[in-house]
């Protein structure tokens, strides 16, 4: 039973992995109008924790997207320099809705895997009951 | 409590089973798969446990709850054939 509840374990990792990013393009999506922010990056690595053998998968540290912000204008926030202009943020939506949807087939993957994974077993358990 | 708990707990278990059931001279293998089993239903109510109570990830919840449906299964799957062969031999003409 162990190889099974190892690959529950990694596909589990995968699912959780994905939501952390959904839950960062949801930050960038909800901060599109604050000045000055700057998307969040979410990164993957390989987590090799306690038991090298497992390859489960966990968020690494959130990056800054270092792009320009953009420049609005608008000479009427107390924020705006002398020309009328202020840093908005430099989250794209068009980037964030491309994100979230990879995100979500990336979930969907995961969660085929874990269903096939608790199939297999049950069909292994099946040939015992005969 | 998040998904590396529950893995953690997997990985110590077998270095925790040698003294939670020393080895008998017969059925030790036996024995070592219902403590095991035993473990996995215990960690799969915990983790029950503490998504309804604290919010933990239900990630980590889904995990445990999957093992300890594919170790009830299994346990139930032989308790079935061990009774079968029992039954057997009680309608062996002796």
């Amino acid at each position: 039973m162990t190889d099974f509840s190892n690959a529950l374990s990694v596909a589990a990792s995968g699912m959780s992995a994905q939501a952390q990013r959904l839950t960062h393009v949801a930050e960038n999506m909800a901060n599109t109008d604050t000045p000055g922010y700057r998307r969040k990056i979410t990164t993957f690595e390989l987590d090799r924790g306690f038991d090298a053998t497992q390859g489960t998968v966990r968020p690494g540290p959130v990056r800054l997207d270092q792009s320009v912000l953009a420049q609005i204008y608008d000479p009427r926030p107390p924020l705006a320099d002398d020309t009328g202009h202020f840093d908005g943020s430099n989250v794209d939506l068009v980037v964030e809705l491309a994100d979230a949807r990879e995100a979500q087939r990336s979930y969907e993957a995961n969660l085929r895997i874990f269903d096939q994974i608790r199939q297999m077993s049950s069909s292994l358990n099946e040939l015992l009951r005969r | 409590m998040d998904i590396r708990s529950t893995l953690a707990a997997q990985a110590y278990q077998p270095q925790r089973l040698p003294q939670a059931a020393p080895a008998q001279e017969d059925g030790g293998a036996f024995t070592q798969a219902m403590t095991n089993f035993a473990e996995t239903v215990a960690q799969g109510e915990m983790q029950a446990r503490a998504a309804m109570t604290t919010g933990a990830d239900p990630h980590a919840l889904v995990t445990a709850l999957a093992q300890t449906e594919l170790a009830v299964q299994t346990a139930v799957t032989v308790r079935d054939r061990v009774v079968e062969a029992y039954q057997e031999l009680l309608r062996m003409p002796v």
